[in-house]
Parts: structure tokens; sequence; C-alpha cells
């Protein structure tokens, strides 16, 4: 509800940390190595990217984290978590000091956003290593005209994640018309399946998401072509985040995912998955 | 978050289904005829302990101390008069209880006393007994969290409820755990929410006519408020009062009403999602029967993106106790922008008003200002600040509304960082979760409060699940250079301040009040401090080793007065940075009870 807050929370704690890290330790990569385990975490119910099926985690980040995993000679232990108020609360939680209620810290965080500005108010975690661009994006029933101005929309079923900005663009924009006319659901995912099975008319949602639930072709939704007036966000990288004493392991994933990138690794992965593998733009 | 909710639905529908063999432990023992009229499903156990009648005469009885508050009004007030303004100042230890092991956070507590034995939670979900005379440990139980919970704000616990045979809590992981008090051991333990969704307890249940009562969490999730009733001897559910309007609530297992009326005050299914956890608790009046629990502040943070009142957050409900029916509303803060909850106990107290006597109620809100209500029908008498500074409105009506000052909300949200509105209270409120006392001697309030503003403004790079997001930043200020806690008396009947002690760190523990003329709080520093009643004069002061931010109680005992608190830093203040921390970042963890007499000579 309120995400940077807490962000500015973990900021804070940053820069009151009294302990010098990095000291005597040994490092993190011989470590993994001799545990012969890289816990990696991942969003709870975030499909495409991680979600539990058949009470397995799957999906892109769980593949990746795979992947890192193999090259490393090390198995894979993905941990699944509930995202708090904001990213920044999540490292904080799952990488660089743990729960308070003492859940040990993860090797590697996937699906951070690469931003600058964040990584700076971020600095006891090492952000990098992008393997996707992201955005938003709508779709619609095929009986519903995709491309007209939003605020046209008015008096159809419009459905977004809960607290989202395709929530606060539908909500919030254009006069606030089409705020009654708004379903919030759990996810993107919950939002265009929505649409897809005819319960509503116009979903907004992540690229990713929407892609994934066209996989194999639907022959119920279509994707508006035509750009989205006003949208706050033009778009953003997605990699991954380590401990800020993890420098070695921060460069290793930085050549890696590099190397996923032209070996075909990514591509096979996104392919499974139907979402296409957008180039990050801060390589 | 229509699935979360679902998710824990189920949850605690399968939970009801397995309690079964706790359920033939708990009675075993022949049961006696309630000595008021409980639900029938609920007798009181038979000569096991404190009774409802008990509970309901609790601010008479100096022996014990059977309810969160002392008293089901909770008013904090003691009418022993042992220790007074003249010889408190010889006050000394009587015993200390450490709680032990590493999980030093903060203590919130306040302590429980029936029988010779002191029972107190402690942070991490523990309850503790100790013997009342000797301070030596009876029985711990440490509820076993599991990883993965998220308390918002700090591992805090803040207080037991006691009936018959057992003494029960709630816990981090959104359980209700009811345990022998004699043994510790588990009677029955029930899920209350689902705590991988977000969910935590933390408030002291209370329990009237056999049912015990609390409000859920999660108000930081976008879910919806809910006060509940269970059978204290069974752990069902009995009813369940959604406090955002549109929403079904429940008794005896069937629906019951729709809270307020659908979609009046909210647009679309914001309803479904809108806040106000009463995460606090409540208070009772046995004359009226109704039950008082504040709720909490709307969702989505950002008021732009939900016009309307947004009942029935930010604003204390009165319900009927046997049914869970609401029977009047006051919103303290329609329409709120500020994260100022409502969630603050409301003290049912009778005062004369224009000459007249009244049953009436008092809350010290979030929001700066301190509100006398009409504790039968919910009418507006009174609102007057207790903090030097309320920027977000320039008063109330007279019909109870705030008159808005519109240049001190935060905007919509945007792109762009935008003006830096500053803002006063900040959001950690005027007054937080410290309970106020009432002293029926003076007739005074002695409330808790703090002196700090914020600037917030909208935060263009935000983040939340892996996706970008627009949000807003805050930075919480000192008012003053010298000091942010001040403890205020207040005369309800005026709004009049009448004495005020200032102290160098925020205030965040609870208020005693007794009839020897004197008031005790705790203060980060690490004292717990006596006051004149009267006159605001420091008469003692004592340093626990850490910061007291539990509440203070006071009783009897073979014919000596004793005093006890919890020391133990901790609780929302010392996770936010900027100024605040400053006076706060020398402050030692801890975790002890404290227990306090004059001597005998």
């Amino acid at each position: 509800m309120r995400p940077s807050r807490r962000a500015f929370l973990g900021g804070a704690l940053a820069s009151a940390a009294l302990v010098p890290f990095g000291t005597a330790a040994a490092a993190p990569i011989d470590k993994i190595k001799a545990n012969g385990v890289l816990r990696v975490a991942v969003y709870r119910d975030f499909e495409p990217w991680s979600w539990k099926r058949d009470g397995k985690i799957v999906g892109i980040d769980a593949e990746i984290a795979e992947a890192i995993a193999k090259k490393l000679g090390v198995r894979a232990e993905p941990i699944d978590f509930l995202a708090d108020e904001g990213v920044s609360d999540d490292l904080r939680n799952m990488v660089w000091r743990g729960s308070l209620v003492g859940g040990t810290v993860c090797d590697v965080m996937m699906h951070v956003p690469v931003d600058r500005a964040f990584a700076l108010a971020n600095d006891r975690a090492v952000i990098g290593a992008p393997y996707y661009r992201e955005g938003f994006q709508m779709a619609c029933g095929l009986d519903t005209d995709c491309e007209v101005a939003p605020a046209a929309f008015k008096g159809m079923r419009l459905v977004a994640e809960l607290d989202s900005i395709p929530d606060f663009y539908l909500s919030g924009s254009f006069g606030g018309v089409l705020r009654p006319d708004v379903k919030h659901l759990t996810s993107g995912q919950a939002a265009i399946d929505a649409v897809k099975t005819g319960d509503a008319d116009v979903a907004m949602a992540s690229r990713a998401q929407i892609e994934h639930a066209l996989h194999g072709g639907s022959k119920t939704v279509k994707v508006r072509k035509g750009p989205l007036p006003a949208l706050p966000s033009a778009g953003w990288d997605i990699g991954v985040a380590v401990k800020d004493d993890s420098r070695d392991l921060a460069d290793a994933l930085d050549t890696m995912i590099a190397g996923f990138r032209t070996d075909g690794t990514l591509d096979a992965i996104f392919a499974r998955y139907g979402v296409s593998p957008k180039m990050p733009i801060s390589i | 978050m229509t699935f979360r909710m679902t998710r824990a639905a189920a949850l605690l529908a399968g939970a009801a289904m397995m309690a079964t063999t706790p359920l033939a432990a708990a009675v075993k023992d022949a049961a006696v005829p309630a000595a008021t009229p409980a639900a029938p499903a609920a007798p009181p156990m038979a000569g096991a302990g404190p009774t409802d009648a008990d509970l309901m005469s609790d601010a008479s009885t100096p022996g014990d101390i059977l309810t969160y508050g002392m008293g089901p009004k909770a008013q904090r007030y003691s009418t022993i008069t042992q220790i007074n303004d003249t010889n408190v100042a010889r006050l000394v230890p009587a015993f200390s209880a450490s709680l032990g092991g590493e999980k030093q956070r903060g203590q919130e507590s306040q302590p429980i006393v029936y029988d010779g034995t002191i029972y107190v939670t402690g942070s991490y979900s523990r309850l503790f007994a100790f013997d009342a005379k000797t301070g030596e440990e009876k029985w711990q139980y440490d509820a076993r969290l599991p990883d993965g919970i998220m308390p918002c704000c700090d591992v805090v616990n803040r207080g037991a409820a006691i009936y018959g045979d057992k003494i029960i809590f709630a816990t981090l992981d959104a359980h209700m755990v009811a345990l022998n008090r004699n043994t510790g051991k588990v009677i029955w333990n029930k899920t209350l929410q689902d705590y991988a969704a977000g969910y935590s307890n933390t408030a002291a249940p209370i329990i009237v006519k056999g049912k015990v009562i609390y409000g859920n969490s999660g108000g930081e999730f976008g879910v919806i408020g809910k006060v509940e009733a269970r059978d204290v001897n069974t752990g069902e559910l009995v009813w369940s009062r959604p406090t955002i309007e549109g929403n079904m609530g429940s008794l005896n297992g069937k629906d019951s009403t729709i809270t307020g009326k659908t979609n009046a005050s909210w647009q679309g299914d914001q309803y479904k999602t809108g806040g106000g956890a009463p995460w606090l608790g409540g208070t009772y009046d046995p004359d009226s029967n109704l039950l008082f629990f504040g709720t909490g502040n709307p969702a989505p943070w950002n008021s732009h993106l939900r016009p309307g009142d947004n009942l029935y957050t930010s604003s204390t409900l009165a319900i009927n106790a046997d049914t869970g029916e609401i029977k009047w509303h006051y919103q303290y803060t329609p329409h709120d922008g500020w994260d100022f909850d409502g969630v603050n106990e409301f003290i049912p107290f009778d005062a004369k008003i224009g000459g007249k006597m009244m049953k009436l109620g008092a809350q010290a809100n979030r929001n700066g200002y301190f509100f006398v209500l009409d504790r039968t029908t919910g009418k507006f008498i009174s609102a007057n600040p207790f903090v030097s500074k309320t920027t977000w409105a320039k008063g109330y009506t007279k019909a109870g509304r705030p008159i808005f000052d519109d240049t001190s909300r935060p905007g919509p949200p945007s792109t762009e960082k935008g003006t830096t509105v500053f803002s006063a209270p900040a959001f950690l409120g005027a007054k937080n979760w410290m309970p106020m006392a009432y002293s029926g001697q003076t007739g005074m309030f002695y409330v808790p409060s703090n002196e700090w503003g914020m600037d917030i403004w909208n935060e263009p790079i935000a983040y939340k699940k892996g996706a970008a997001y627009l949000g807003a930043g805050f930075t919480i200020k000192p008012l003053y250079p010298d000091h942010i806690g001040v403890l205020r008396a207040i005369d309800p009947a005026t709004g009049r301040i009448a004495w005020e002690y200032n102290n160098k760190a925020p205030l965040w523990g609870g208020v005693l009040a007794t009839a020897g003329n004197l008031v005790f709080t705790g203060t980060p520093e690490g004292y717990l401090k006596a006051f004149d009643a009267k006159t605001g004069k420091e008469l003692w002061k004592f340093n626990t080793g850490s910061g007291v931010v539990g509440s203070p109680v006071t009783w009897t005992q073979d014919g000596e007065q004793f005093v006890a608190v919890m020391s133990g830093w901790g609780g929302a203040v010392p996770l936010w940075g900027g100024e605040v921390a400053k006076a706060v970042q020398h402050i030692n963890q801890g975790g002890a009870l404290w227990v306090f007499k004059l001597p005998k000579s």
C-alpha cells in the first residue's frame, strides 16, 4: 500500500549499518560450490515468472535460476516469497538482511528492476545481469474494439491487478471516469485470464503476462496495437540481485546471463512460456 | 485480494474441522452454571479461575488484573492509594524477571495478575508465567513461528486475556492460542488468518460473555478489516463483522447482515479491498453491551484513487457483543489521505457536559484531535487538538466533520515528483498504539503523544513485485529540537490541557493512573516515571536498563501495593530513520518484567 515508505526504511537501515562487510569472509561462489546449493528467491504466485504447478515451482525466473545453478555446478533451490510493499523491502527480506523472524537470506533474487536510481537507493544489494525488458499492455475480448481512446471503455468490464500501475491507470486517469467499472484482481495473470474466459472485456497487465496467457493461440483475446496515452511507464529492465558482499557472484552472473542471451538459453526458456525474449536496454 | 481472502477462509474452515481433541481436554472439568447469562455454548469453567463477572468487575478488584486496560472500559485506573504522591519517591524494585534468549525486541505487553501469578506476553509471540511473589518463572510458551511471516512493525505482542483455566493470546502468524494457565499446555489453537498472505496479530484480545473478541490486521495488504468473536472454550467462530461497508457479516455459521450500504461511500469494487483493519483490539461498556473497536485507514493509500468517505475506515464502531451488529459509527478522518488510522482505544467514561451527566467515550486519534462522543449513540460532542500542530484540518464542525485544509492533502499518484507536502502529525500519529489512562479521581485523561510531522511527495521511480509502480516518499521529522514525546493531562469536558511533560525520545508506552494522585508511564530512555496527577510534577523515576514501551499496572498482594511494567526497546519507532532515529539510536534492547513496591521499613 505504501511501498516507498518502506523503501525509505530500507535505505535508512542501510546507511545506519555499522558493521563493515566483506571482511575476511570466504568468496560467496566458493561457499555456494561447497554447499552444492544455490538458494534463489522468486516471487510467489507470479505466473509466468514463478509459480507453483503440481507442487513444484516453475516459470521463466525459476528456469533461469536453474540454468545459473547448472553453470555453477550446483543444485538450484528456489524459495518463493510473498511480495512486501515494495521491491526495496523484498531485497531487505530476501537478499541482504533476512526477515525479522529469522529467515535466512538467499544467494540470488530474481526479477529485480535494473534501474540506476533504484540501485543507488538500495546499495546493500548489487543489481544487474538484465534478462528482459518489461512493460504494460492492454488486451480485449474479440467483441471489444481495443483501439479506442481508453475513456471510451466506460461501462465495460475492466480488470487489473489491485494497487498496480494498470489499476492506477484505469482507476485514476481520464478524470476517473472508468473507476466504477474496474474490477480488482490479485494478479495481472488473473486479469488477462478473466478476459480469456469472457468474464471481462478489457484487461491491462504486463507484456509477459499477456503473451503468456495467449500462448498457443487464443480465440477469445486480442492485444491492443496502438499506444496507451499518458501511460506513466515506458518499460523497465529486469535482472537479478545479490548481497553487496557477493560481488564475485554478481560479476559471474553478468557474464552468465550475457552468455545465455547469445547461446539461445534465454530464447528457449522464454519460448516455453510463450513470451517473446524482449532485449533489455541497459545491457 | 480475493484470492488471498479465499485462501484464508479455506484455512479457517480447515482448522475448525480439526479442532476435536483440544476441545475434549478443555471441558474435562465439570461445568457449573454461569454467574452471568453467557451464551449457552460457553459455560465458564467450574471454580477454575476468572469468570465473566470477574472480568467485568476487574476495575474494582485491586487484588488482581484480569483484563487488558484494567477493566473492560480500559481506563487504566486503580483506586489503590498505598503508593501515593507523598511516598512514591521511595519506590524500589521488588524483583525483575528476564524473558531471556536472543529475542530481545520491543516489549509492548501489559501484565495480567491472578492467583499469585503474573502473565506477560513477549516479543516473538511468547507467553510467560512468573511467580508474583518472587519473579521465578513457572512456565513459558514459545509459539513456533514459521519463516515468511511479515509483521509490519516489529515482532511485538501487547498482552493476553484470562478466563477460567485459560490464558489466551494472539500470535504473529495470526493464530489465537488458549493455554492452560497453570501448565502452559495448549488447550486450543486456531488459525485466524493466513500468515502467508501477510496477516499477523499483535493486540490483546478482550473476553466478553464467554467470547474472545479481536480484530484482524493486514491493512497493509489491501484486504478488509474484521472484528470477530470466538467461543472462549472451543475457539469456534461465533460472529464476524467486516468493518468496510458492502461486505457480509456472519453469525453462528450463517450470513448475518451486510455492513453499511454497498457503494454508498466507495466506487466500483474498491470496498472489497478497502482496508480498515481493527488491529489494536477493543473496549467494552457492560451497561450498553457495546464493544468499541477502532478501524484502520483505507486502501489504497493514495486518497485520489478512492473518492468518498470510505466508510467505516478511520472510525470507531460500536458493536453489539452478542450478535456482531453495528449500533453506531463515528468516522474521525473521512477519506483519509495521511495514514491516520482510527484504531486507538475508545475509553468509556461518565462526566458532566454543560451541567448534565452524560455517558461518554473518548479517543485520542492519530490525526491529533482528542474526541469526546456520546457512547450510547455515537453523537459527536467535541474534538480538540492535543498536539501543537495539526496541518491537515482547521478544526471540526459542530456536526463532527473535519474542516480539511486541501493544500495539505498529498497529491494524486503521478510520474512527477511534484510538490512536497509537509503534514503534521506524521503517519506514526499524534498518538500511536500506546494506551492513555482516565483517572476517576481527577477526571483527566493522560495521553502519551508525539510531536512530529512528515514530508510527503510522489515517488515516480518505485517498484513493487518486480514491476514499476507509482508510490509516495516520506520522511518523518521532529517538530522541536529538544523533545518529541509529550505526556499530557487533558480535561475531557473542555479539551483544555492541564499540564504536559516533555520527553526527548518519542513516547511509545501505555499510561496508568491511580487514586494516589499518580500517573505512571515509561520512556524509551529506559525509565518508568511517576508524576503528580494534578500538576505533572515528576516524583519518581527508575531506569530499567532498556526502553519502556509496555503498559504499567498496579495491584495489591498480601497487603502491599505493587507496580509492574515490561522493559524492552522496540516497536515501530526504531524502524524509521531520519532525524527521529537520532533520538533513539543509542537505546539498547532488552526484555524483562520489572516489579516495584515500597520498602517495608
